[in-house]
């Protein structure tokens, strides 16, 4: 292939099999003898089981077993990196490190069996002090050490400045502000689940994950099986988000109390204990401070984050390295990261992670040097626009974001804007605007994907990556189809199998960006295995015909005078099918450019003037994401990225009891997501710059990039409505009421 | 889930010879298979009265019946309701999701139990469920809970819209038992926690709703129902009004004022509508009348907002209603 993807607008491949429910996720599977496992959950934040009373619920009708840490079943190591979501092997000690945590599995004949029977066990624990509360712990906070390839302390300053608060004294104008948000949960509408089934000592484990192949290597090294003999299943995924990348404790004990009962073993987690057995998202605190020239040039940054971290380890929020890093020019940058270690679940990666917190304080702070310069907010940016990655002097490799900007601000109408806070009641409602920028990395790894024409005259096109719903299913056709010369509906895609093609699967909204062009190298070698077959099979027509006069042609090969359509050609040889699988990956030529999405949100917002409800009547979202694949998959990514942001904004939160470490708020009652109904029409519209420096489709990943800037577009949009800065989020209506 | 007997009435006195201590009524179930999951109920016994015959919507002079059995999305659209009552319409509509709305009851929702994080996990205390076992609630996460009509014991807010809408009607339910049939006013229905929060009504074991009748009110037709809530959709109240006006030439002749999200029981505001009443309607008036309302509030840690929230709640429902 050569030149950027065309751009197509299909619809999911997959989608017939969704809204008729057949589609199978993890706890679909038919698998015969199945037995259903129920977690246990401790009920403080720190100490140590003494012992469990299971008298009752191994008497309890139906229960198979009760697995505690005094009757455990056998774990070894993890397998690092990207392993078990936390530090330490469920029930291999007894040690309880946070409110939430696994501690037992009841395995029983029916679900309702092993939920009833576990409600009957009884822990005794050793209580220890537990250190739950992020503001508490902030004068706690340590540095966590180099991560992303820098120190957590990273500052460039120009020639003669000593340090960056005398940038910022020197600076004709600056603003300073603290931002905070509380810890979030991932939330996607699939819950955790799994199947674990054993047969002659291999394991088939179907389960929601972002990364089939990484979990084959957590479950052998944790089961101490070759991989070879694991067997991951993953073909629809729920959501992900991130939270379906590491291990958690449900599949390693479903996998080693079905090898011990010599049954399958199936373990859905209830929504609530989703919330601790998985990840999070750090809760984050950060101060930034702007120091600028009167005409709105940035002449210093300095962005401080305080981020919590599991005394059980994860993946913290790098809010400052994430976005004041390389958003915006400036002679003097001082980023800074610390971690505040608490006794609460580990948080792991979550959509942006880094720059959902990040951008919400830079982009926030942007907005309150606009108001102090009495500045356009888009202006502001567009003075301070970066060309070159602050500190490693690269260029972008395709970097659009003034048009972001420009496009965006005449598609939404943000001439119409008052500049001044509180000016504009229409009825009840005070209306506001705001608007932020988006980053989030072009990320690739290499991929490999296998393309087999098959006799019935379709062809598969298959590697082990996944889809969370992003569109991959249609993604790899799309691809497929455009490579082969065929219609969308002769190819066959298939996905989510760690014994397909190898393949890192879908996260750092890298997945298309990766598989992509090692759809296109599967599609040349299997034309040429095609070719070969052609002309060195005695039965076949092009037999001993020159293999350089054959080409490949939507499906057929031709020569001069002959022509034939490969189905025909694999019946007429008996071929069972020709395949062959290709790998594509990041050059060495990487290292010399930078690779960003960027984009830029523009939203009015409602606040009643007696209540304060702050309520969205409308988004526009431009997007500089390279080429775009299937316009309509894209666009999805794109709300669902935004509608992510919206949650952030106005109504997620994780409550910890500061008392107990427990989650108050841990259920879909009281952890609110949006609905339907808070959100307003979203306007998405996406720039077409392919980015063919990297890689041969001109695409950069989308699936994150939508959530970034959301959070300080909509805060800047009720600043402006209201007048009133809110810095904590979510924002809720108590804080808008006088 | 605890195992359990069930059984499906086929008549009022078949169900009513089922019930008593132990025995749990299923209508919608939308409550209460729920709490039985989480094992926050565990009865031994469920005895269904889907089939008894406790429906129909109508109207005489006494004014509107609606069957315990009804459910809430039926209700909501009844062109007697709709038309009438448009604070009814509007307290079911904005209750729940569509999908609730079309399996749970009215008799269910008039009953159903609190959303106190406490109440619902039963690894905390809470007086309520396990009486003597404490309220976590008073010195822990509190931002939903009531500022009205709370004890030392529970703190937690009545949950219905519905009730709220129907106490400003005045409406009654009748209570029907093994030893006879009884009409209650639902503002005296409701008993406040004290220190016995777990007794939340005046429901006689074994007894059941079997009807809600709404005197009839013709000014009511000016009325509306404000729920202000975090979320647009499918969340409870963090406070609530349902209002009614009688309005003649610029003057409240009449009016009804509830409130809820707020008290542990749905709020009848009798100081509030005695303020109003002769006044103009006007938004001094209203705000002046609405203060009255948090006299007796006792906010928590997290929902001293309330307050505020309240008197403007009600400011803005009585506002909208003036047109």
């Amino acid at each position: 292939m050569s030149g950027a993807a065309r751009t197509v607008s299909v619809n999911r491949v997959d989608g017939r099999l969704k809204v008729t429910g057949a589609a199978r996720y993890a706890a679909d599977q038919p698998v015969e003898r199945l037995a259903h496992g129920y977690l246990l959950l401790s009920t403080i934040a720190r100490g140590t089981v003494r012992a469990m009373d299971v008298t009752a619920a191994e008497s309890s009708p139906g229960v198979l077993a009760v697995y505690t840490p005094f009757r455990s079943l056998a774990l070894l190591g993890s397998g690092t990196p990207f392993s078990v979501g936390h530090s330490w092997l469920p029930l291999q000690d007894a040690e309880v490190r946070y409110h939430g945590q696994a501690i037992g599995l009841v395995v029983a004949e029916t679900f309702e069996q092993a939920r009833d029977a576990a409600a009957l066990v009884r822990a005794d624990y050793e209580v220890r002090p537990a250190a739950v509360s992020f503001t508490d712990g902030i004068p706690t906070a340590t540095d966590p050490g180099p991560f992303m390839g820098e120190p957590a302390r990273l500052e460039f300053l120009a020639d003669g400045v000593g340090s960056i608060d005398e940038a910022l004294a020197a600076s004709e104008v600056t603003v300073a502000g603290t931002y905070q948000q509380p810890g979030k949960h991932h939330s996607a509408m699939e819950p955790h689940a799994c199947v674990a089934a054993w047969q002659d000592g291999a394991l088939t484990l179907y389960t929601g994950t972002q990364s089939a192949s990484l979990t084959v290597g957590t479950m052998a090294a944790a089961l101490g099986v070759e991989a070879a003999k694991i067997r991951v299943v993953s073909p629809h995924v729920g959501g992900g988000f991130g939270n379906k990348i590491a291990t958690w404790a449900h599949p390693l004990l479903a996998a080693a109390a079905a090898r011990t009962l010599g049954r399958p073993v199936k373990v859905v987690l209830t929504r609530e204990q989703t919330f601790t057995i998985t990840g999070n998202r750090s809760a984050v605190r950060q101060t930034v401070r702007l120091g600028a020239r009167r005409d709105g040039t940035l002449v210093a940054v300095k962005h401080q984050v305080w981020a919590s971290q599991s005394a059980s380890g994860g993946i913290f929020e790098s809010s400052a390295h994430t976005t004041s890093r390389y958003l915006y020019r400036t002679e003097n940058l001082h980023l800074d990261q610390k971690i505040v270690t608490l006794d609460v679940s580990p948080p792991t990666w979550m959509r942006a992670p880094g720059q959902e917190s990040g951008s919400f304080a830079l982009e926030t702070a942007l907005d309150e040097l606009a108001a102090e310069l009495r500045l356009d907010p888009v202006e502001l940016r567009l003075r301070n626009d970066a060309t070159v990655y602050p500190g490693r002097n690269v260029p972008w490799s395709s970097k659009h974001l003034a048009e972001c900007y420009r496009v965006g601000a005449q598609r939404f109408g943000w001439a119409r804007r008052n500049p001044a806070p509180g000016a504009v009641l229409r009825g009840e409602w005070l209306v506001g605007m705001g608007m932020a920028t988006a980053n989030y990395p072009g990320e690739r790894f290499p991929a490999s994907v296998n393309v087999r024409f098959r006799p019935d005259g379709d062809v598969s096109v298959s590697s082990a990556t996944a889809d969370l719903g992003t569109g991959m299913w249609t993604v790899l056709a799309v691809l497929g189809a455009e490579a082969l010369g065929l219609p969308v509906a002769r190819i066959r895609s298939d996905l989510g199998d760690s014994t397909l093609a190898a393949n890192l699967g879908a996260f750092g909204s890298g997945a298309t960006a990766s598989t992509g062009p090692a759809v296109a190298v599967a599609a040349e070698a299997a034309i040429t295995a095609l070719i070969t077959l052609a002309v060195t099979d005695e039965r076949s027509p092009l037999h001993e015909v020159p293999a350089a006069d054959v080409r490949y042609d939507r499906g057929e090969l031709v020569t001069s005078d002959r022509r034939i359509g490969f189905p025909e050609l694999l019946r007429t040889v008996s071929s069972p099918g020709v395949e062959a699988t290709g790998t594509a990956g990041p050059g060495p030529e990487h290292g010399q450019h930078a690779f960003t999405s960027f984009g830029a949100h523009f939203c009015e917002v409602r606040v009643n003037r007696w209540t304060g409800e702050p309520r969205l009547s409308r988004m526009t979202t431009v997007v500089d994401g390279g080429a775009i694949i299937n316009a309509k998959t894209a666009r999805s990514q794109i709300v669902g990225g935004v509608i992510f942001g919206i949650g952030q904004a106005l109504l997620e939160g994780a409550t910890v009891e500061p008392q107990t470490g427990r989650i108050a708020n841990g259920n879909f009652a009281d952890y609110l997501l949006p609905v339907n109904a808070d959100i307003p029409p979203i306007d998405v519209h996406f720039l077409d710059h392919p980015d063919l420096l990297f890689n041969p489709l001109g695409a950069r990943g989308i699936g994150e990039l939508g959530t970034v800037g959301v959070a300080a577009a909509i805060g800047n949009a009720v600043y402006n409505a209201t007048g009133r800065r809110i810095r904590d989020l979510p924002i809720t209506l108590d804080k808008l009421l006088d | 889930m605890r195992p359990f007997d069930y059984t499906a009435a086929q008549s009022v006195s078949q169900a009513l010879a089922g019930g008593g201590a132990g025995t749990a009524y299923l209508a919608g179930g939308t409550t209460l298979v729920d709490l039985m999951k989480l094992e926050v109920m565990t009865p031994r016994q469920v005895v269904d009265i889907n089939r008894l015959p406790l429906r129909g919507v109508s109207a005489d002079r006494d004014g509107l019946h609606v069957g315990a059995l009804e459910r809430m999305s039926d209700v909501a659209g009844h062109p007697l309701v709709t038309g009438g009552y448009p604070v009814l319409a509007q307290a079911l509509l904005r209750s729940a999701s569509p999908q609730l709305r079309n399996m749970a009851s009215i008799g269910g929702n008039l009953l159903q139990r609190v959303r106190c994080g406490y109440f619902r996990d039963t690894s905390t205390g809470c007086n309520k469920r396990r009486p003597g076992s404490g309220c976590p609630a008073v010195d822990g996460e509190n931002r939903g809970h009531a500022i009205l009509g709370t004890s030392d014991s529970c703190v937690a807010t009545h949950p219905s819209d519905l009730a709220v809408a129907l106490v400003a009607l005045d409406a009654r339910v009748r209570l029907v038992g093994r030893g006879g049939t009884r009409d209650v006013r639902l503002a005296d229905f409701y008993l406040l926690p004290g220190d016995t929060p777990e007794r939340e009504h005046d429901l006689r074991p074994g007894e059941l709703v079997t009807r809600v009748t709404v005197p009839a009110l013709a000014w009511a037709t000016r009325s509306a129902y404000l729920k202000i809530r975090d979320r647009q959709s499918y969340e409870f109240a963090l406070a609530s009004a349902a209002v009614a006006l009688d309005l003649r030439g610029g003057v409240v002749r009449d009016v009804r004022v509830a409130v809820g999200g707020v008290g542990t029981r749905p709020w009848r505001l009798p100081a509030v509508e005695e303020a109003l009443r002769g006044r103009a309607a006007r938004p001094e008036v209203f705000e002046a009348a609405a203060a009255l309302a948090v006299e007796a509030a006792r906010p928590l840690t997290h929902n001293g907002f309330k307050t505020t929230l309240l008197r403007r709640t009600i400011v803005r429902a009585l506002t909208n209603l003036v047109g």
